[in-house]
């Protein structure tokens, strides 16, 4: 490819930018000088973007107006007369301190969902006592049972049931 | 001692000595800032949008608020300029974005519609409309020249204002606009292209 005439890259014209803007360092000024002196397409680029650039120097440049440092420095003492909530120590003393709440909530929030974690999905030793704490209060009366099969057989027995239900029911005689 | 080292290396710069004298009480240093910058505040303001002074004005005044409630508790951790242009930055972004919500419905100066051309449009259709190049005067060109910049993206516009007419380095500009150095290149490298685009046809 012809090097006079190449089109330059991205990279390129960023550095020709940058190179009109005195910010390259040695080695990358050395670079663009080379690629100036070989490239006309380069050449007539840093031309125009520094001719184009000069065009700003034509943009209007407004001052302030004759009373504003008179009328900032009122304003800001009035300011200071309403005194500002964000620059007392009170509120600075709290902001310095927030992240030290945060973090202390933080770990507090921390332990409060172990502590529910941990309760809620460790099983304890009693757990199981308690949960089958009806049949352990009935336990005597299963183990005089013995089987399934001897209440089945008592519940189809209804006279002897009748006549042990009578039985429970009457008062003590003696 | 870090942090002391890279505070002391600002004390030479003569507005940080003014907003120290600010932070012990000194009102009259205070004014002394206000007139040094007052004037590049408004320019920069006005230039971002789109001339209107009133406006400009406003944002100028309420940097110089925000610095001297700041006052108690300032450490010379940039040159005074940086912090300035930062506080200027960010304010420009938050009446972008106030503007933005109030106009919804209305399009960003980047596109055209029923409104009209925007401004790259305009100049361009100008461009055509002039060529073969005559003799423009002065107001005319710089009316171009304005509509050249208003075309730019806001990003673009306030990184060739502060490094055109603040005169700020990269590594200046990247600090104020809390960007790399790296992304101030290329912001500059293609807003310089975008105004050559527009602006060739009037250079001598």
């Amino acid at each position: 490819m012809d090097h006079k005439l190449s089109r330059l890259t991205t990279e390129q014209r960023y550095e020709l930018v940058a190179y009109l803007d005195g910010e390259l360092d040695e080695e990358a000024t050395a670079r663009i000088e080379k690629l100036l002196a070989e490239n006309a397409v380069a050449r007539a680029d840093v031309e125009l973007l520094a001719a184009t650039y000069e065009l700003l120097d034509g943009l209007p440049r407004p001052k302030a107006s004759s009373e504003f440092t008179e009328k900032t420095l009122a304003t800001a003492r009035l300011a200071e007369v309403k005194p500002d909530i964000t620059q007392s120590p009170f509120y600075r003393a709290l902001q310095q301190s927030l992240p030290y709440f945060g973090w202390a909530a933080a770990m507090i929030v921390a332990g409060l969902l172990g502590f529910a974690a941990t309760y809620r999905w460790v099983p304890q030793p009693h757990d199981e006592l308690v949960h089958e704490l009806e049949l352990i209060q009935q336990l005597d009366k299963y183990q005089e049972v013995g089987s399934i099969d001897f209440l089945e057989r008592l519940a189809s027995e209804e006279p002897l049931l009748n006549e042990l239900r009578g039985h429970s029911r009457a008062p003590a005689t003696h | 001692m870090v942090a002391a080292s890279s505070s002391s290396q600002y004390l030479k710069d003569p507005d940080v000595q003014l907003m120290l004298r600010v932070k012990h009480g000194d009102d009259q240093a205070f004014s002394e800032l206000v007139e040094r910058y007052q004037d590049r505040l408004v320019s920069i303001f006005a230039n971002l949008l789109g001339g209107d002074s009133a406006a400009a004005e406003d944002l100028a005044q309420e940097v110089f608020l925000r610095i001297y409630r700041a006052r108690n508790g300032y450490q010379p951790t940039a040159k005074f300029s940086t912090w300035v242009y930062r506080i200027a930055n960010n304010l420009a972004s938050n009446s972008r974005r106030t503007a933005g919500r109030r106009k919804e419905v209305q399009l960003a100066p980047a596109d055209s519609g029923p409104l009209g051309m925007n401004p790259q449009e305009k100049v361009l259709a100008e461009k055509s409309a002039l060529m073969p190049a005559r003799q423009l005067d002065k107001s005319e060109l710089q009316r171009i020249v304005i509509q050249a910049l208003e075309s730019l993206n806001e990003r673009q516009r306030l990184a060739i204002l502060l490094h055109k007419f603040e005169e700020l380095s990269y590594a200046e500009i990247a600090e104020v606009m809390e960007i790399s150095e790296e992304a101030v290149k290329s912001l500059l490298a293609r807003a310089r292209d975008n105004l050559r685009n527009i602006l060739e046809t009037y250079v001598k």
